[in-house]
C-alpha cells in the first residue's frame, strides 16, 4: 500500500476480524448440526423418505363342527380419505379446496359435514393408513368418486375385509363380534402390535381366540421422494392371514336349540299362573353339551342380537335398541354370564354333599314332611300340604323333596359347627360339580356363581359390615328394618342353620350359570368326571393345516362312591320315567323306553319376581350322549316351561321330532 | 583509475543485465497468485460435482442427460476463465478510467430486466435472455459498483469529502433500488454492505460512517412509521423465494427444515458422494442453486463442508493480503471489496442452509449453478490478480 497512513491497515484488520468471526459462526453451527445433533437429523431424514404402508390381514373364519362358516371375511367397498390431505393440525379442513371435498363426500354419503370431519379426525386411526369414512358402500358411490377423482382430492376407494355372517344371527353369542381397538387399549403394553383402527374381538370366540384369528398385518416400507412418488420398496412383509377356528358347535343343533328356546319362551307367555297372571318369561338360555367330552354342541341365549349390525360400527338406532331396558340386554350371553339361584337343579350336588359329609348314607332316609321348623322359622316343602313319608336320595330327587334336604342340611350344619366349622361339605362338593368356580371355558365373561358357606359369609360380612351398621343407625328406631339391619351389623358374619337349610335347595345365596348346571349334570352322566366345557376344537391355518387341536380335558372328578352315584342317577331317571317324577308331565309321549332320559326340574324363587324355570337332563340315561340345560327367566315352574324346551331339543337331536315341527307343550306347574 | 573500453562495456552489460533482471522480476505475469487461482478452480470443481449430485436423479427421471447442468456450468467456467484473464491483463488503472462506462452498461441491463424483456423465475424478475444465454445483470452491476466507488474514493486520496460520499451513495442506491424491485433483497443487501466496507476502507471519517448508519436505521424506522412498509411486505420480502407459488412444499419454512435435515444428517463424514437421500429424493428445493451447500454437507459431511469453508477462507486471506500489498488505494479498495462481497455471500448463503439466516436468493460463490455469477466471480479473481501483479 502506497500510503504510510496506518489507518487503512487498521480498517483492513477490522474487516479481517469481521470475516473470520462470520466464518467461525458457520463452523460452530455446522459442528452443532452435523456432529452434535446429527443423529436426530438422520432419523428425520429417514422418516422423510420412508413410508410404512399397512395392509390388513384377513381375519380367520369360525366354523361349526359340520363345516358351516359361522363368520368369515368379505371384501367391503370403503370410502376412505387421507387425513393429512384434508385436515389441518387443528382438525378443521386445511383449506377451501379440502372443505369443498369434505362437503362433496358428505353429500354423497348423506352425512353432515361435521360428521365426516369427525370420522376423518378420529384419533384412534393410525396415521399409516387412510381413514375409512364409510365402510360397505354401494359400488355406484365408488364409481362416482373414481370417475371424478379430481373433485375428490385425497379421497380413496378401497376394499377392506369386513366380517360376514353367512348364517345370520346363528350362534351370535358364541361367535361374538369385533370392534375397533380403543384408545386406552392402544396405550396398554399388551396391545403393542395393534394400530389405531385395527379390529379386535370384543366378545365370544372372536375375543377368546383373538390371537389365532387375527393374523399379522403386512407392512411395506416404501422409499418416497418429496412428491410422494414411490421410488423403491425397502422391505415388504406380506400380511399373514389369521387362522380359522373350527368349533364344536353343531350348526344344525344350534339352530334348533335357538329356535326351540325362542319359541318355547314365546309360547310360555300364554301360560296362566295360579294368580291368573300370564308368565312373563322375559329371557332365557340353553346349553347342549357332549356328555363325554364336555364340548359345547349348542349354546343359545335369548334375546339375541344381530352381529351384522356391528360391521363398520353400530348405528345409532341399533345402539339405542341395545341400550333399551325393554330389550333385556341382548348382548349378554346368559348361558355363561347369567348368574341365577339354581333352585332344585342344585339338589344332586347338595344330596351328594350330605352323603360325602357322612350325615346320611346313599340309601338312608328322612321324612319328606310338609315343612321343617327351625328356630321359629318354618321352611316349607314346595308341595305345601302332606307328608310324603320317608325318602332316600333317589326318592328325594324324583319328588324334589325340599324337607329331606332341609333336615340333612341342618344336621350337617350342627356337625360342622361342632367340628369348628372348617369343613364345609356343600361348598367343597359343590365345587367338584363345577359350582362356585369358573369352568375355564374358552369364552369370555364367564360368571363363577357361588356356593356360600361360613367362610364366604364371614368375608362378605367383613366387607359390608360398616354399611349395615350405618344403615341400621339411620333406620327408624324400633322398625323391622332397623331390627334386621342391626342384627346384620352385629351377627351378619354368622353362618346360621337357616342359611344352610336354604342353600341345600339351591336358594339363599347360591348362584349358578346355566353352563355350570349343564356341566354338573355332564359330570354325573360321565361317570363322575367333570370335563372342561369348550367350544374351540381345532385351529386351522388358511391352507388347511391343523395348527392346534383343542383336546377335551377333565377339570376334576366328583369323587363319589359308586353307590352314591348310582342313587343320584337313579333319582334323576325317575324324575322323568316315573309318573310322579316332577318332570314326567313334560315328557309324556317321549319314547323313554327307547331313549331313557335323566333330569331334574328347578324353580328358583327370586321374589318379587316370578320364579326362574330350570331344567337339566342327559340322555340316553344309560349311555349318555348329550346334556341339555335350559333356564327361563321368570318362566315359572321348571317342569312347566324349561322341561318342555329341553324335551323338544332332545326330540330334535334324537330324530324323533324335527325342530321345524316341534310344538311347545307346557308341563305341569310344579314350583319345586 | 583508467577505465578501458572493454571494462566499460562489461560494466554496461552488467548494468543492462541487472536492469533486465529487475524488469523481468517486476513483470506482472511473474506475479500471479497461484494459490488464489487454484482455490477458485477447486471451489468450482466441487461445485460441478455438487450440481451433478443434486440433479442427476431428477434429470434422468425426465429423460434428460444427467450432465445437462454440469455442461452448462462448465461452459460458464471457461467463459469465466477468459473473463479472469481479461480482468487480470488490462492494467487496473485503465479499468478505473472506464469505470463510468461499465457502470452505465450495467445499469441499462438492470433496467431492462424490469421491462418485458426480463424473465421471471420463481416470482422474481432477475434475468435477461440473450441468444439462449440467461444473463443476470445484477451480478455484473455488483462488479461495476465496486469499481466505480473504488475509483471515486481513490480520487479523494483517502480523505473523501462530503461530495464524494454523496456521489458514491447515489451510485450504489440506484442499482440497489432497481434490484429491490425485482425483487431481490439479498443482492440489495450486498450492494449496501459493499458500499459500507468500501467507505470503511476508503477512509471515510468515522463520524460520517456513524451518521450514515444512523440515517439508514432511521429511514427504515420512518418507513415503518409512515406505513410505507407493512409487516406482510417484510415477510414477503424475507420469504420471496416462494412468491407466486403457495404450495406447501415451496414455503421457506419447508426449505429451511429440509435443508437442516440434509445438513445435519450428513454427520461428521457424510453419507458418501451421490448417496444423500435428501439430495437425490429432491427434498431440498433449489439444491443446485441457492441450496447447493446442503448437497456438500449431506454427502461429504462436516469434513466436506469444512473443506469448502476453508477454501473460502483461503480466498479471504489472499484477498486481504492483496489489499494490503496494493501500491495504491484503488487496488486496496477493489481487493477489500471483493473480500467483503465474498464473505457476505458465503455467510448469508451457508447461514441460510444451516438455519441462522433468512431464506434469500443469494448464490454461493463459485459453487451454485448459475453462469453469470460464476463468470463475475472469475472476473473478480481476475481483478485481485491484476492488483497483485501490479503491486510494485
Amino acid at each position: 500500500m502506497a500510503s504510510s497512513d496506518s489507518s487503512p491497515i487498521l480498517r483492513l484488520t477490522f474487516l479481517a476480524v469481521l470475516a473470520i468471526a462470520l466464518f467461525v459462526a458457520l463452523f460452530a453451527r455446522l459442528w452443532f448440526l452435523q456432529v452434535l445433533a446429527g443423529d436426530r437429523f438422520v432419523e428425520l431424514a429417514d422418516s422423510n423418505r420412508l413410508r410404512t404402508v399397512v395392509s390388513e390381514a384377513p381375519r380367520g373364519a369360525i366354523l361349526s363342527s359340520d363345516g358351516e362358516e359361522l363368520v368369515r371375511n368379505r371384501p367391503a367397498l370403503t370410502i376412505s380419505a387421507d387425513r393429512q390431505a384434508l385436515l389441518g393440525s387443528d382438525g378443521a379442513p386445511r383449506d377451501a379446496e379440502a372443505e369443498r371435498v369434505i362437503e362433496r363426500i358428505a353429500e354423497l354419503l348423506e352425512l353432515d359435514t361435521a360428521e365426516v370431519i369427525d370420522r376423518l379426525g378420529s384419533q384412534r386411526r393410525s396415521p399409516f393408513r387412510a381413514v375409512p369414512i364409510e365402510i360397505d358402500v354401494p359400488p355406484e358411490l365408488v364409481f362416482t368418486i373414481r370417475e371424478q377423482q379430481e373433485l375428490f382430492f385425497g379421497v380413496e376407494t378401497e376394499s377392506l375385509p369386513v366380517r360376514e355372517y353367512p348364517q345370520g344371527t346363528l350362534a351370535s353369542h358364541v361367535v361374538g363380534y369385533v370392534g375397533e381397538i380403543s384408545q386406552d387399549e392402544l396405550l396398554d403394553p399388551e396391545y403393542t402390535d395393534y394400530l389405531g383402527g385395527d379390529l379386535i374381538g370384543r366378545s365370544g370366540l372372536e375375543q377368546s381366540y383373538e390371537a389365532d384369528l387375527r393374523g399379522a398385518a403386512g407392512r411395506r416400507l416404501l422409499v418416497v421422494n418429496a412428491r410422494e412418488h414411490v421410488l423403491d420398496v425397502q422391505s415388504d412383509r406380506p400380511p399373514v392371514p389369521g387362522n380359522d377356528l373350527r368349533t364344536t358347535i353343531d350348526s344344525e343343533l344350534q339352530e334348533a336349540t335357538e329356535r326351540l328356546l325362542a319359541d318355547g319362551i314365546e309360547a310360555s307367555r300364554s301360560i296362566e299362573r295360579d294368580d291368573g297372571q300370564l308368565l312373563p318369561s322375559t329371557a332365557g338360555s340353553a346349553v347342549v353339551l357332549d356328555a363325554r367330552s364336555g364340548a359345547i354342541l349348542a349354546m343359545a341365549s335369548w334375546p339375541d342380537y344381530d352381529p351384522r349390525e356391528f360391521v363398520g360400527g353400530v348405528g345409532p338406532d341399533y345402539f339405542e335398541f341395545l341400550q333399551d331396558p325393554e330389550s333385556e340386554r341382548p348382548l349378554v350371553n346368559r348361558a355363561l354370564t347369567g348368574s341365577y339361584p339354581p333352585g332344585s337343579v342344585f339338589k344332586h350336588a347338595s344330596g351328594a354333599a350330605m352323603v360325602e359329609a357322612g350325615v346320611i348314607g346313599p340309601r338312608g332316609t328322612r321324612d319328606c314332611d310338609a315343612q321343617f321348623e327351625l328356630g321359629g322359622n318354618t321352611f316349607r316343602n314346595w308341595n305345601r300340604g302332606v307328608n310324603e313319608g320317608p325318602m332316600d336320595l333317589s326318592d328325594a330327587l324324583k319328588r324334589s323333596c325340599d324337607t329331606y334336604f332341609y333336615a340333612l342340611a341342618y344336621e350337617n350344619w350342627v356337625r360342622e359347627n361342632a367340628d369348628d366349622g372348617s369343613e364345609e361339605a356343600l361348598t367343597e362338593v359343590g365345587q367338584r360339580f363345577g359350582f362356585g368356580r369358573t369352568l375355564d371355558v374358552d369364552l369370555p365373561s364367564e360368571s363363577p356363581g357361588r356356593v356360600p358357606g361360613r367362610q364366604w359369609r364371614e368375608e362378605y360380612w367383613l366387607e359390608s359390615r360398616d354399611r349395615y351398621c350405618s344403615q341400621a343407625e339411620a333406620a327408624e328406631q324400633g322398625s323391622l328394618e332397623e331390627e334386621l339391619l342391626s342384627d346384620l351389623c352385629q351377627f351378619g358374619g354368622v353362618w346360621r342353620g337357616g342359611d344352610a337349610v336354604n342353600s341345600s335347595i339351591g336358594q339363599g345365596d347360591v348362584m349358578a350359570t346355566p353352563l355350570q348346571v349343564a356341566a354338573s349334570y355332564q359330570a354325573v352322566a360321565n361317570d363322575g368326571v367333570l370335563m372342561r366345557p369348550h367350544v374351540g376344537s381345532q385351529v386351522v391355518s388358511p391352507d388347511g393345516e391343523v395348527v392346534r387341536e383343542i383336546e377335551p380335558e377333565p377339570l376334576g372328578e366328583l369323587g363319589l362312591d359308586e353307590e352314591t352315584t348310582a342313587a343320584i342317577r337313579e333319582g334323576l331317571e325317575r324324575v322323568l320315567m316315573e309318573s310322579d317324577g316332577t318332570g314326567s308331565s313334560a315328557f309324556s309321549g317321549f319314547p323313554l323306553d327307547e331313549i331313557p332320559v335323566a333330569g331334574k326340574t328347578g324353580t328358583a324363587e327370586s321374589p318379587p319376581r316370578v320364579p326362574y324355570a330350570w331344567f337339566a337332563a342327559y340322555a340316553p340315561a344309560d349311555e349318555p350322549e348329550i346334556v341339555v340345560a335350559v333356564n327361563v327367566e321368570q318362566g315359572g315352574g321348571g317342569s312347566q316351561t324349561a322341561a318342555p324346551i329341553v324335551r323338544n331339543i332332545m326330540e330334535h337331536h334324537f330324530g324323533i321330532v324335527d325342530a321345524d315341527d316341534a310344538e311347545f307343550e307346557a308341563g305341569e306347574e310344579i314350583l319345586d | 583509475m583508467d577505465l578501458g573500453y572493454g571494462q566499460d562495456r562489461e560494466q554496461r552489460m552488467m548494468r543492462d543485465r541487472v536492469q533486465t533482471r529487475w524488469q523481468s522480476a517486476y513483470a506482472p505475469v511473474r506475479h500471479l497468485d497461484p494459490v488464489l487461482v487454484l482455490t477458485a478452480l477447486a471451489l468450482t470443481g466441487i461445485g460441478l460435482v455438487a450440481i451433478y449430485s443434486a440433479k442427476h436423479v431428477a434429470l434422468s427421471s425426465q429423460d434428460l442427460p444427467t450432465t445437462l447442468y454440469v455442461t452448462r456450468q462448465l461452459i460458464a467456467m471457461i467463459i469465466g476463465i477468459v473473463a479472469m484473464v481479461v480482468a487480470a491483463v488490462v492494467d487496473y488503472r485503465h479499468i478505473r478510467t472506464y469505470a463510468p462506462v461499465l457502470y452505465a452498461i450495467g445499469l441499462v441491463l438492470l433496467v431492462l430486466t424490469l421491462t418485458p424483456l426480463g424473465t421471471e423465475i420463481n416470482g422474481s424478475q432477475r434475468w435477461l435472455v440473450l441468444g439462449g444465454f440467461q444473463l443476470q445483470p445484477s451480478e455484473l452491476v455488483k462488479l461495476a459498483v465496486l469499481v466505480s466507488i473504488a475509483a471515486i474514493l481513490h480520487e479523494s486520496q483517502g480523505k473523501p469529502h462530503i461530495g464524494f460520499i454523496t456521489l458514491s451513495l447515489a451510485i450504489t442506491l440506484v442499482p440497489t433500488g432497481l434490484v429491490f424491485l425485482q425483487p431481490d433483497l439479498g443482492t440489495s443487501v450486498v450492494f449496501i454492505w459493499l458500499t459500507a466496507v468500501l467507505f470503511l476502507i476508503g477512509g471515510v471519517q468515522v463520524r460520517y460512517l456513524v451518521g450514515l448508519l444512523a440515517a439508514g436505521v432511521g429511514a427504515i424506522v420512518a418507513a415503518f412509521q409512515a406505513g410505507l412498509i407493512e409487516a406482510y411486505q417484510l415477510s414477503r420480502l424475507t420469504a420471496f423465494v416462494n412468491a407466486g407459488d403457495a404450495s406447501a412444499a415451496q414455503t421457506a419454512a419447508f426449505q429451511t427444515r429440509q435443508s437442516l435435515i440434509a445438513v445435519g444428517s450428513g454427520q461428521f463424514a457424510g453419507k458418501g458422494l451421490l448417496e444423500g437421500t435428501q439430495t437425490s429424493l429432491s427434498y431440498v428445493p433449489e439444491n443446485h442453486t441457492d441450496f447447493v451447500f446442503t448437497v456438500i454437507a449431506e454427502e461429504l459431511g462436516f469434513l466436506g463442508a469444512s473443506l469448502v469453508l476453508g477454501l473460502f477462507l483461503i480466498l479471504v486471506w489472499r484477498g486481504l493480503r492483496i489489499a494490503i500489498l496494493s501500491k495504491d488505494l484503488f487496488g486496496t479498495l477493489v481487493a477489500s471489496g471483493v473480500v467483503a462481497v465474498l464473505t457476505l455471500q458465503v455467510f448469508v448463503n451457508v447461514g441460510m442452509t444451516v438455519g441462522i439466516m433468512p431464506v434469500t436468493g443469494l448464490p454461493l460463490p463459485f459453487i451454485s449453478y448459475g453462469g453469470t455469477s460464476l463468470i463475475v466471480w472469475f472476473a473478480m479473481v481476475g481483478l485481485l490478480l491484476n492488483v497483485h501483479m501490479r503491486r510494485f
